[in-house]
């Protein structure tokens, strides 16, 4: 059998890319379907056979011939699937492959774009998890948001549910589960040698209805409870205090004064388990009103929940169902209560409060800011890296035109520019978990103590796939842009006229131009918003306070249990200690009273006594403090009007007025026309027989910390047997006399337990640290912002020059003024810097309205800080013109003109 | 003795159509002829089969197929054996002898 074989060498088809279609495959078994019965035909008729006969045995002998071409058309779809598979997978390879080429070729470019993208992406992920913990999930538990608190309700009045009630809840409810209590118990205080802890109770289930596991040890279990064991678990950082964070805390013992009504034991508790870090109280609402509700425990004691019958009821706690909604489990549980009658005649409202919903909100607005101003740095590096992506498919005309003229396709050459963003975005991607990463290390190690349970953040998963997306949609937007501008270029023309350097695509500058100018807006807006934040920053360091917070500490205490009920002989207790402390070598001076500012004190509602007219004007939400008649001098705070009260005794008869203090604040308020001394005031109550009387005979400047509640507040100089606050005056630092000031006050007898300790200076900086917090987050995103305009403004305009070589060259060469060709060159940046700096001062006007309740000391339009910041932008980007126009002017004419 | 080759096993067409194919490139009608002759008219092969059997072959890459063209200048493809082919062959080769062994042990008593 000779045979001579067609002439194609192998591999050639593939060579070519000769497509290997479907229809072509069965052509070719057809083909050779024929050939095979025409072959046997000719074989049987050489053997003698009749033609009818030979072609019916060649059929007999095939098969079924249907059958055949059913699976010869099931193999050819089959190897066309696989061959189109095949090179799809090796065109793409070979795209990587040629993009990777061209990275190293330009490594400036791509480092750049990589790194632009790297820092927006990472900035906004990070950004991302801060917000998401900070709004969407706020409480460092695992689904924190099914975490309820129960209340009972009557009237205007909000409570902790009584025990009972929990108790018929909890076993009829099918909404919530894991129902827990938990309170700190004021009564139960142990003295160490500086600090006193406060102690607090939960339920063996606390820990499981927080979902959280202990970090050491175990919960204590519900027959320790049952029996009032004496085990306790003992707080994160007491243990990382007294046991170095080692396994030996376990079974070791913790003593405890606990503090009955008439007097006090000491009981020893051993230690079972060791919290994690998160567990707290879930906070209470403000309306639960107990000083401690931000207390952090040091220890916990077994709760029973079944042997409670207290008139001081814990705080309950439980997890809703996956699935069921507040509304559900409430309607549920107000039907339990209803149908309960054993709970007696007057039942409460049980209402359900999402624990997270009692969180403070003040930080959230601050958030917000800086996830819009983040959005905006990303929306910066995203025109930045369009603007680079494009110049660069600008100056690969030529290349594209000479790989259409050899036959690349238009999509072809697409998808090339297209894999080259995505490769592009994905690099940035990569760069920008690690930028992430490193970024939320530094919020969190900015962060205020307001935004403690943000220790527990980091880059979530979900923010990663988030991320990614961003990245990879990124770099098809960037992608389609230059590719559309690439694919457009007619190759002819580019062949023929760009090979000398014209002056580019009117379009594609155009769209260059205005991302510039976008570019530069955005930079404005971010950059007045982080000018406006550093100027109220400064101006909250220099006000007035209104007081001298350096050189102050501030004390609060609890009377010890056995101390008399008398007023009298608590004032003297108070006295006595007031004295003590102002022998303590170092103290100027000091008086009863909390410290200004710090805590709200009592909050009432207060209303002026009718006028000739008949009108009275009230503040709601009023804030008494007590305080000593030398509370003022003590703390610095001056008197405008007025004196100080006289007596501190409580008048004799209920309708006799107390002379009080008010501050500036309440005087304008209530008497905005006139002199407020010697104008009467009441407290409002519910019940008649409680209303006070008061007549003002003192007003006081106003106290402003920034970032404490602004409530008008008066110093109401009375008698209670409630409250023990002080205030000490030093001369030296002060923290250094802190043990000696407890120890002058817990030397009195019965002896007080101190609760609070706060010292001025530190008390200020942390007034102050939200707003340096959101500052510099928003002065570093602002820098980055600009940098990054910059740096394009730099790319379009050098980019500008070079095309205009030519141009140039010829110019010079014809004696033009070199500074001409300067201004020629920075003109052209010029107008898109005044176009730029405009929209972004409006736009500016505009979007600081969203930071003017941050703002103190100065207004959302200060004219200071857009001037400023106008000026700041304009010169760095005329800078950033400055450079090429140079680099214009050293062009020699010969060579340029010389140059392909 | 005629048999349907459809009744023989996959794997025993598939050793004679290496064996055909072993010493030089055949087309599908001389691999039909050659097993024909071999077998002196023993096995007769329906041609569907064995085509089925060469597309097996070709995937698995035991052989390569080329267009060529007869003495009587017809198109046709031509396969031949590849490397991977000749070691399959041998495999196949050695345990059809140890089968037929076996085989053969139970039906002719010693």
């Amino acid at each position: 059998m000779r045979r001579r074989f067609s002439k194609v060498p192998r591999g050639v088809r593939r060579l070519f890319r000769l497509p290997l279609t479907r229809e072509r495959i069965v052509r070719d078994l057809d083909e050779e379907m024929r050939t095979h019965l025409a072959m046997r035909v000719d074989d049987l008729r050489a053997a003698g056979v009749s033609e009818d006969d030979a072609n019916a045995e060649a059929r007999r002998r095939f098969g079924d011939h249907d059958a055949f071409r059913d699976y010869a058309n099931r193999r050819a779809a089959k190897i066309a699937r696989r061959a189109g598979i095949r090179a799809s997978l090796s065109a793409w390879w070979q795209d990587v492959h040629f993009a990777n080429r061209q990275f190293r070729r330009a490594p400036a470019f791509t480092a750049l774009a990589v790194l632009t993208l790297a820092l927006g992406i990472g900035a906004n992920a990070a950004i991302f998890s801060v917000v998401h913990r900070l709004l969407l999930d706020p409480l460092p538990y695992p689904d924190g948001n099914r975490i309820v608190m129960l209340a009972a309700t009557r009237g205007e009045r909000m409570d902790s549910p009584s025990a009972a009630t929990v108790r018929a809840i909890r076993a009829r409810t099918h909404s919530l589960e894991a129902v827990a209590a938990a309170s700190v118990q004021a009564t139960m205080v142990q003295t160490d040698d500086d600090q006193d802890t406060v102690y607090a109770v939960a339920t063996p289930n606390y820990l499981k209805m927080l979902g959280v596991a202990p970090a050491l040890g175990r919960m204590f279990t519900q027959t320790e409870a049952r029996d009032g064991a004496r085990v306790a678990v003992i707080s994160y950082g007491r243990w990382q205090r007294e046991f170095s964070g080692r396994a030996r805390a376990i079974g070791s013992t913790v003593e405890i004064n606990y503090l009955q009504a008439k007097d006090s034991e000491r009981r020893r508790y051993t230690v079972v388990g060791v919290a994690p870090p998160s567990m707290a109280l879930p906070m209470a609402p403000a309306a639960f009103n107990h000083n401690l509700h931000d207390a952090k425990p040091g220890v916990w004691l077994p709760l029973d929940l079944d042997g409670l019958n207290g008139a001081f009821p814990p705080n309950s706690y439980a997890r809703l169902r996956p699935g069921v909604s507040v509304e559900q489990a409430t309607k549920e549980i107000q039907g339990i209560v209803a149908s309960s009658p054993e709970l007696g005649a007057k039942r409460p409202t049980i209402k359900l409060m999402r624990a997270q919903d009692l969180l403070d909100g003040s930080e959230a607005r601050m958030i917000e800011v800086l996830f819009a101003a983040v959005g905006v740095l990303l929306l910066i590096s995203c025109a930045n890296v369009a603007n680079l992506l494009m110049s660069r498919a600008w100056t690969r005309r030529r290349e594209f035109a000479v790989r259409a003229a050899l036959g690349a396709g238009r999509s072809r050459l697409a998808r090339q520019v297209l894999t080259e963003s995505v490769l592009l975005a994905v690099a940035g991607g990569l760069l920008g978990i690690a930028v992430a990463w490193v970024t939320l290390r530094v919020i969190i190690a900015l962060r205020p103590p307001a935004l403690a349970n943000l220790d527990g953040v980091h880059v979530e998963t979900t923010v990663l796939l988030w991320s990614a997306a961003i990245s990879v949609l990124t770099g098809i937007l960037f992608g389609t842009l230059p590719a559309l501008f690439a694919a457009r270029g007619a190759v002819a023309d580019v062949l023929r006229s760009e090979t000398r350097g014209g002056s580019g695509g009117l379009a594609t500058r155009r769209v260059r131009s205005a991302l510039i100018v976008f570019e530069i807006a955005l930079s404005l807006v971010l950059l007045v918003g982080a000018g406006l934040l550093v100027r109220s920053y400064i101006a909250m360091q220099r006000i007035p306070l209104g007081f001298e917070p350096r050189g102050m500490v501030s004390f609060d205490l609890i009377f010890n249990p056995s101390t008399s009920r008398d007023l009298s002989v608590r004032t003297a207790l108070r006295n006595e200690i007031v004295d003590r402390l102002r022998a303590v070598p170092g103290v100027t001076d000091a008086a009863i009273g909390i410290l200004p500012a710090a805590g709200l004190g009592d909050v009432t509602t207060l209303s002026t006594d009718p006028d000739p007219t008949g009108a009275t004007r009230s503040v709601p939400e009023f804030s008494t403090i007590f305080a000593g008649s030398n509370y003022f001098r003590v703390a610095g705070i001056r008197l405008t009007e007025g004196r100080v009260p006289d007596s501190l005794a409580v008048p004799a008869q209920p309708q006799v007025p107390r002379e009080v203090v008010i501050n500036q604040a309440l005087a304008t308020r209530f008497w905005p026309d006139g002199s407020a001394l010697n104008a009467h005031m009441h407290e409002q109550q519910d019940d008649p027989r409680s209303r006070r009387e008061y007549i003002v005979v003192g007003v006081a400047e106003d106290v402003h910390v920034p970032g404490a509640s602004r409530l008008a507040r008066a110093a109401v100089l009375y008698q209670t047997p409630r409250f023990l606050s002080f205030i000490v005056r030093t001369a030296t630092p002060d923290a250094p006399l802190v043990p000696a000031l407890r120890a002058a006050m817990t030397s009195v007898q019965p002896a007080p337990f101190v609760q609070t300790t706060t010292i001025g200076e530190a008390f200020l900086r942390d007034s102050l640290a939200p707003t340096r917090f959101a500052m510099a987050l928003l002065v570093a995103f602002a820098a980055v912002a600009l940098t990054l305009a910059t740096v394009g403004l730099y790319g379009v305009i050098s980019y500008g020059v070079m095309q205009r070589t030519r141009e140039i060259g010829v110019r010079v060469a014809l004696g033009a003024d070199p500074t001409a060709v300067a201004r020629l060159v920075i003109g052209s940046g010029l107008r898109l810097v005044i176009m730029g700096v405009g929209i972004g001062a409006a736009g500016s006007l505009v979007a600081t309205r969203a930071l003017s309740g941050m703002l103190f000391g100065v207004s959302d339009g200060d004219p200071t800080t857009f001037g400023g910041i106008t000026l700041v932008v304009t010169a760095v980007s005329l800078l950033a013109s400055y450079v090429p126009a140079r680099r214009a002017l050293r062009i020699d004419p010969a060579e340029a003109l010389r140059a392909d | 003795m005629s048999r349907d080759a459809n009744n023989l096993l996959h794997g025993t067409l598939d050793l004679l159509v290496l064996k055909a194919v072993a010493g030089e490139p055949m087309h599908g009608f001389g691999i039909s002829k050659w097993i024909e002759q071999r077998t002196r008219n023993e096995l007769e092969i329906v041609d569907s089969a064995l085509y089925k059997s060469l597309h097996r072959l070709e995937d698995a890459g035991a052989i390569d197929a080329e267009w060529g063209l007869t003495e009587n200048n017809r198109r046709a493809r031509y396969y031949s054996l590849t490397a991977r082919g000749r070691q399959m062959l041998r495999v196949e080769v050695a345990t059809w002898k140890r089968y037929v062994t076996a085989v053969s042990a139970v039906i002719e008593p010693a």
